[in-house]
């Protein structure tokens, strides 16, 4: 039967037009990941309107090339500039931009893209065969624990503000009050129109995010009139060969750097809220704990390159799991994949794999695929890479604005969804410049109808709200939130507040409660894994004398 | 006024959202069926919302008290000099905000290709400068990407994107 599936979702991908529409993406993809100031979220919200004409399978492909050629496009910008195309990349400027200025940029440029193929073609592998079995779950939960999975998905990615967490919780609470305005989806009354038809319509949420993403973002990169004038072509070597043998060399002798820095990222990616931009740090930093040779990260060493690389690849295929399974976007990329499949009537869900195993397999197949397309096509694109990196950032602007005005309005043909561009750019703006994260908000805005949805379906079920902290996945949504939400608060305190030598422990049994509650063989057992951990890190904590190091090497916060 | 300052007016102006909309929330017919009121949903975000923004002005008034003055690590604020000093700050995204305007506004008469055209000459020339053949460029580069998007979505997407009253007269 899974064959059968593969072997229909191969017939739908291996299509000319698809491929040639997926080759656009990831050259789009690339390109859009190259230039600094155009984050990948920002490629795919803006290839969205170009996928309304399509159908649903050649329309997620598209997407999902974008994504995978985004993701590798900011180790082109990284290594020869020395500036990071996208927060994803950051790490990768440390040994990535000292090896090209050592006169091997076309080596460094082939570990990156070769790490990148590597992290990406195993979270795909991974992305096969973990999201089935986690849909196998997800079809255990009722609306109070999907109710309590919103609430912890814009927890964890309010937390990830850092220091500014009450931010990114009004953040989040500001994206789900946007989604109220309009007509009520359950019964049909107007809410907050003020008796205007423009709202009671609502907003339409691919505007909201592009308005507030997109729009608020160019408007971000041209504020400064100096850096509005300019181009990267100064600082690019427009004669790079990307050295492909060598590349692959260097990387077989350091396999176990690839393979721990992809888990790392999709792990990273499973994790709500916690993108490319945390992973490649923590890929990173682990790769120079592992080493031999510590001192010489930084200096232009081949590990360097390849941890951030191979782990923000990985990361998507980890967000995509969730979003195949769950039906839960992780990240704001995901969370426009969440509105490409709406907008093509698909409903992710536990049950989606099972009732669209063709479409379903199709994404699988199409991201892994785009990987192989990326490996392809960088030689070509870098060299465009390096025409595009002359033109200055106010006319990209310009023409990316102008771009964003005709996708919105080819959403539903109304001119009022431009209009709420506008809106929701202001905001956006706003929003940054008062230092708001705007990724809970969009998140807030993608989820604010699940919630309300499953707050509804489990009202009509009982009146009783004890379920939504007593049911064992709800309980443990609900304890996983309040630890991640603690955590920020953990990290700036530690070693500082004697709570802190607790928290870890104390989050470890808190969580095993609802783990021996939902019964069976693995979950108790992981339970005890747990509880041992907790008991493990009490036992280190009273063997230094209750002393906690201070917090040392990357934290976790949104790039 | 300093950034800590600026943080306490943002938590007001949070909470007088709030409370304008939880205001407005009783305005939401309640119909006779369902269980979840359509005004229940709302009202618990905006709860919500009111009890964060709190929070928020607590810290941000704990926060002027403790410092004192300007928070350094402010990233992008006004270097003073008033209104004009704002004005010089802001000008680019202004520009652009007006631009987009005079866009959406001119878009039911002159149409998406023309106004989107006249768009994007505009920004460019006002953002980049009218000096030497800047303009040629600018014009150049308007009309080759907005009428190759505008071509992309009439025929090869099948998007009716609008042709204006100016051209529907004629």
């Amino acid at each position: 039967m899974i064959m059968e599936n593969v072997g229909l979702a191969f017939g739908e991908i291996l299509h000319l037009k698809t491929l040639a529409f997926m080759m656009v993406g990831v050259a789009a993809g690339l390109m859009a990941g190259a230039i600094p100031g155009f984050t990948i979220a920002m490629a795919v919200v803006l290839t969205l309107p170009f996928t309304f004409g399509m159908p649903a399978t050649q329309g997620l492909a598209t997407m999902v090339s974008v994504l995978v050629g985004g993701l590798s496009g900011g180790l082109m910008a990284g290594i020869l500039t020395g500036i990071p195309g996208t927060p994803s990349s950051v790490a990768t400027t440390f040994d990535g931009h000292p090896m090209a200025k050592k006169g091997r940029p076309g080596l460094a440029l082939g570990i990156g893209v070769w790490s990148s193929f590597a992290g990406g073609t195993i979270s795909a592998v991974l992305l096969v065969t973990l999201a089935p079995q986690l849909a196998r779950i997800g079809l255990e939960f009722q609306p109070w624990d999907y109710f309590m999975l919103v609430m912890f998905a814009l927890t964890i990615t309010a937390s990830l503000a850092g220091k500014h967490l009450v931010k990114g919780l009004i953040a989040g609470a500001l994206g789900l009050f946007v989604r109220t305005i309009g007509e009520d989806e359950a019964v049909g009354m107007a809410r907050f129109d003020f008796g205007t038809e423009a709202l009671l319509q609502g907003f339409d949420f691919i505007a909201v995010l592009i308005g507030l993403f997109a729009f608020s973002q160019l408007l971000t990169d041209v504020r400064d009139p100096v850096n509005a004038h300019r181009s990267l072509a100064e600082r690019s070597d427009a004669k790079v060969r990307i050295e492909h043998m060598g590349a692959i060399r260097e990387i077989a002798k350091r396999w176990t750097i690839v393979l721990r820095s992809s888990l790392i990222g999709v792990f990273t990616g499973i994790l709500p809220g916690a993108g490319g931009s945390v992973a490649n740090i923590l890929a990173y930093d682990q790769a120079k704990k592992a080493s031999k040779h510590p001192e010489k990260f930084g200096t232009g060493i081949p590990d360097g390159i390849i941890a951030p690389e191979s782990s923000n690849n990985a990361v998507e295929g980890g967000a995509l799991i969730v979003l195949m399974a769950l039906g839960i976007p992780g990240d704001v990329t995901t969370a426009v994949m969440l509105g490409a499949l709406l907008i093509h009537d698909v409903i992710p869900s536990p049950t989606f794999i099972a009732e669209e195993p063709v479409l379903a397999y199709s994404i699988f197949i199409a991201f892994f695929m785009a990987n192989f397309m990326m490996l392809g096509m960088q030689s070509v694109m870098l060299r465009v890479f390096v025409l595009v990196t002359r033109v200055r950032m106010y006319m990209l602007a310009s023409i990316i604005l102008g771009f964003c005005a005709i996708g919105v309005f080819a959403i539903n043909n109304v001119l009022l969804d431009v209009w709420t561009l506008l809106w929701f750019g202001i905001l956006g703006l706003t929003m940054r410049h008062f230092g708001f994260p705007l990724a809970p908000m969009i998140l807030g805005v993608v989820l604010g109808n699940i919630a309300e949805l499953n707050l509804a379906r489990a009202m009509a079920i009982t009146t009783d709200i004890s379920p939504f902290f007593l049911r064992p996945w709800a309980m443990f949504f609900c304890i996983v939130a309040f630890f991640s939400a603690a955590f920020p608060v953990f990290q700036e305190h530690r070693g500082t507040k004697v709570w802190t030598l607790f928290y870890m422990p104390l989050a470890c049994f808190a969580t095993s409660v609802p783990l021996f509650l939902m019964g069976g063989i693995p979950r108790p057992v992981l339970a005890c894994i747990l509880i041992a951990l907790g008991a493990w890190t009490l036992w280190k904590r009273w063997r230094s004398g209750w002393t906690l190091p201070k917090a040392e090497g990357p934290l976790l916060v949104e790039g | 006024m300093t950034r800590i300052n600026r943080d306490a007016v943002v938590a007001i102006v949070l909470l007088l959202f709030c409370g304008v909309m939880f205001w407005a929330s009783f305005e939401i017919r309640q119909p006779d069926y369902g269980v979840l009121m359509p005004s229940t949903w709302p009202r618990i975000i905006i709860g919500l919302m009111a009890f964060l923004s709190c929070i928020y002005l607590v810290q941000s008034l704990r926060l002027t008290k403790d410092l004192g003055d300007a928070d350094p690590s402010s990233p992008s604020a006004p270097s003073g000099g008033g209104f004009g000093g704002w004005f010089r700050h802001w000008r680019n995204p202004i520009y652009c905000f007006a631009l987009f305007f005079g866009y959406l506004a001119s878009m039911p008469y002159l149409g998406m290709l023309l106004s989107g055209i006249s768009f994007v000459f505009l920004l460019c020339t006002v953002l980049g400068g009218w000096d030497g053949k800047k303009p040629l460029i600018h014009l150049a580069i308007a009309v080759i990407a907005v009428g190759g998007m505008w071509s992309l979505f009439t025929y090869g997407l099948g998007v009716l994107l609008p042709s204006g009253a100016l051209f529907d007269n004629l």
